[in-house]
């Protein structure tokens, strides 16, 4: 039967991220930005809430949690402050390769080791269809330039193609960046030249499983941004007055706050839905590519018209909206983008023959 | 959580869809090619009846008299949208034909008196033929605006006097009764406002205009008249009681409310029957090696499967008695522009082929344009979001 019931572990999950969020990265947000950074005491939190290992298997000392936690607690992160929920999580999306290639014994070599140095990042490069980097492998190693992570170190570096993927630990060079949105989390140029690889693999389903799961928590992201967007500028539109009343009262704007408002919902509803059938065990990569193009859509409605809202104001630094709409795009433009998650669900939708089914149907 | 069509769910709408496939679409496209609605002695009627629809949904007498005395309990009307889909894909105007109380029963169930409903629903609970009941809200002069109707109710004795005229109302002319909305003093707007059940060949009920629609023409939408009709004071849905506790206007505003994730979920029927139809045309005449038309089919899909969503959550609070005001009008008003983007996507995807006037999505594209008009405009979704969203004024 239908239901959306998150469950009393989710709710406390998402009660726990919120609050972490609101004493931890929104009181902090500019400060995040100017230092390309948290602070220590940020990263301790996070820690010792336990938020690290979120999905990391118990015989990692992990909570095993599923995607919908992961989903739950991204946007939640991400409202508070998207940058910052990069800079704060060490694995990020590297985790999935890593998992899905080469499940606990990988992580343990490759993953655990970030987890004892405060401060370590991973990061997960798309090297597949939609990239702009170009990236050479010869027996000599690694060459190639990344024209921007959203970190100011890179202890690991995993690469992801359709085919398979691969991890690098050394030899990468980092250069500063001021960087565009997610400027919490740093902003750098890596430079790789003849960087040895640490492991490899090819998996194509494997790639594919760790690339939907990667979009997810993307699309879980922007999620929390347009969120945070949206609701900024409704209770300033009900504080700001003009021709006689607060401007969320003239039809224009009241229309645009609650088409705001169902964008954040659609997007929320489709990474559901892809997290739900992950770990319903049904076929995801489709409905994860679907939530990825749509959170990006709707985070490039929603966060544009946060910042109109707010007229002038919204275009100075005093106020966080300008921040949520270079953020909204900056997420979107990972892992090749949105055109190619289009192009991922737009082939699997083409070669449905019959009837399309929206949803899983026939279970239970 | 869980969002997946359950097997039994899934039965009933494969029994939907054999039906849809062997009678609702060739019972639509005929109506549709005729320009007239599916007449009241059309044998389909017979058969609806035969396979147990038809009926109503009140579950016949209660136990208590008041409805607002039963305890929480967890309704199921995700399923009903998940039907109510299926018959919408096949054909959203023959799904409005069938027989049943239709639109008159939300009210009759929450507001009426035991009396009423045994009166008027109880005919629908074992039809002897194809009955019909119908709701009249609109009028020439206010349709949005429901605060405005100006048709009005004067006491005479132990009856009422309606005067005055009536838009739209699906399948009007061949219903037993409509439920039909009138004020007793114009200047109170909502509060002044009651519902009758004026029954067929009351005096001064009459003139009726089957309108002719762009699409939907499977049935009836209907204008009428009310001159000097007299309904006896049984009539009155809730008895006076009801209104002296200045229920009226939320007892019409809670039938609607429950009825927009249930009309949002056809919009989505009618945009899959697009989306099918469009990638079947497009399959057969190679076209989806394009990137741009699979990008643009890719949206479709999933705004589609966004639209569903919506509507499944809106019922879910429902069933489970929680607020569903902003999400059932978020589905509302999100839906049926969802809808009518496959449609027409669909008619792009035709080209000229779709200027022939014969094609199922030609007649889906003019179909659906209703559903954003039907139930509470997008606009008024809107309106009533930003009420509850930034408290926006009645004024
Ligand atoms: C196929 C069909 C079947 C129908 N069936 C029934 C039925 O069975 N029973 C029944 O009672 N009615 C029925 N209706 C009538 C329907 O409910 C009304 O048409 C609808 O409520 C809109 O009212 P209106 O047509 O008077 O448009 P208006 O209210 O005149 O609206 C015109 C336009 O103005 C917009 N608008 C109005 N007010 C505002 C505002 N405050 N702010 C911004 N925009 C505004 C509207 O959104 C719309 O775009 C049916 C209509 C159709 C098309």
């Amino acid at each position: 039967m239908i239901d959306f019931e998150l469950g009393d572990e989710l709710e406390l999950v998402r009660e726990t991220a919120r609050d972490f969020a609101e004493d931890h990265l929104r009181p902090a947000l500019r400060d995040h930005e100017a230092a390309q950074s948290v602070g220590d005491s940020t990263l301790d939190a996070f820690r010792n809430i336990g938020f690290e290992t979120l999905e990391w298997p118990e015989t990692l000392g992990g909570s095993q949690l599923g995607a919908l936690a992961r989903c739950v607690v991204s946007e939640e992160l991400a409202a508070g402050d998207a940058g910052a929920a990069l800079a704060i999580d060490p694995l990020g999306p590297a985790l999935y390769p890593l998992l899905e290639f080469g499940g606990i014994e990988t992580l343990r070599e490759l993953g655990a080791p970030l987890l004892h140095a405060p401060g370590s990042r991973a990061w997960l490069v798309w090297n597949g269809e939609g990239t702009r980097n170009r990236i050479e492998r010869s027996a000599a190693g690694v060459t190639g330039t990344i024209a921007w992570v959203p970190a100011s170190r890179v202890d690991l570096l995993v690469f992801l193609d359709e085919e398979g993927g691969f991890a690098v630990s050394e030899g990468i060079e980092h250069a500063p960046l001021r960087g565009s949105g997610l400027r919490a989390a740093g902003a750098s140029e890596l430079t790789l030249v003849k960087a040895p690889v640490r492991a490899e693999w090819s998996d194509a389903s494997g790639a594919a499983t760790a690339l939907a799961r990667c979009r997810l928590v993307i699309a879980a992201l922007l999620v929390g941004v347009m969120r945070e967007s949206a609701e900024y500028s409704r209770r300033y539109a009900l504080d700001r007055v003009a021709f006689g009343k607060p401007i969320a009262h003239h039809q224009a704007l009241s229309f645009l706050i609650a088409d705001m408002a169902s964008s954040v919902d659609c997007a929320r509803l489709l990474v559901w839905e892809a997290a739900w059938r992950l770990e319903a065990g049904e076929d995801a990569h489709e409905a994860c590519a679907t939530a990825f193009v749509e959170a990006a859509e709707q985070a490039m409605f929603v966060t544009p018209n946060g910042v109109q809202i707010l007229g002038g104001h919204g275009f100075m630094q005093d106020y966080p909206v300008e921040k949520f709409m270079r953020e909204a795009r900056a997420l979107s433009l990972m892992l090749g983008g949105v055109d190619a998650a289009r192009e991922a669900a737009g082939r699997e939708l083409v070669s449905t023959l019959g009837r399309v089914a929206l949803n899983v149907e026939a279970i239970g | 959580m869980n969002l997946s069509i359950d097997s039994e769910t899934q039965k009933r709408i494969d029994g939907v869809r054999k039906l849809g496939e062997s009678q609702i679409r060739p019972v639509g496209l005929e109506a549709d090619r005729l320009g007239r609605p599916t007449p009241a002695d059309h044998p389909f009627f017979d058969l609806l009846l035969e396979i147990g629809m038809g009926r109503s949904r009140w579950v016949g007498e209660e136990p208590a008299e008041d409805s607002d005395t039963a305890g929480p309990r967890v309704g199921n009307s995700r399923n009903m949208l998940c039907i109510s889909e299926e018959m919408s894909y096949w054909d959203r105007g023959v799904a409005v034909s069938f027989p049943g109380p239709g639109l008159g029963e939300p009210p009759l169930i929450s507001m009426g008196t035991a009396d009423q409903k045994a009166r008027f629903l109880g005919p629908f609970l074992e039809p002897d033929r194809p009955r019909w009941g119908s709701f009249a809200m609109t009028e020439p002069g206010a349709g949005s605006d429901v605060a405005a109707i100006a048709s009005s109710a004067r006491k005479d004795g132990g009856d009422w006097i309606l005067n005055g005229a009536k838009s739209f109302a699906a399948n009007a002319s061949r219903a037993d009764w409509i439920v039909v909305w009138a004020t007793v003093d114009p200047s109170l707007g909502r509060e002044g406002h009651r519902a009758f059940v004026v029954e067929r060949g009351t005096p001064g009920l009459g003139d009726f205009v089957v309108e002719r629609k762009m699409g939907l023409k499977a049935y009836e939408s209907t204008s009428f008249t009310l001159r000097d009709c007299r309904v006896p004071g049984a009539n009155l849905i809730g008895g006076e009681e009801h209104y002296a506790r200045r229920a009226g206007f939320k007892g019409a505003m809670r039938s609607f409310n429950a009825t927009r994730p249930l009309v949002a979920i056809m919009a989505v029927g009618i945009g899959r029957a697009a989306l099918d139809e469009a990638l079947a045309f497009a399959r057969e005449n190679n076209l989806l090696g394009d990137a741009r038309i699979r990008d643009r089919l890719e949206r479709i899909r999933r705004r589609l499967r966004v639209a569903r969503l919506l509507c499944w959550r809106a019922a879910w609070l429902a069933d489970h008695g929680r607020p569903n005001i902003v999400e059932a009008s978020m589905s509302k008003a999100v839906a049926p522009n969802v809808a009518l983007e496959a449609a027409s996507l669909g008619m792009e995807l035709l080209g000229e082929v779709g200027g022939r006037g014969d094609h199922l999505i030609e007649k889906l594209f003019r179909d659906v344009k209703a559903m954003d008009i039907v139930e509470g405009t997008g606009q008024v979704q809107r309106i009533v979001m930003a009420r509850h969203l930034v408290q926006l004024p009645r004024d």
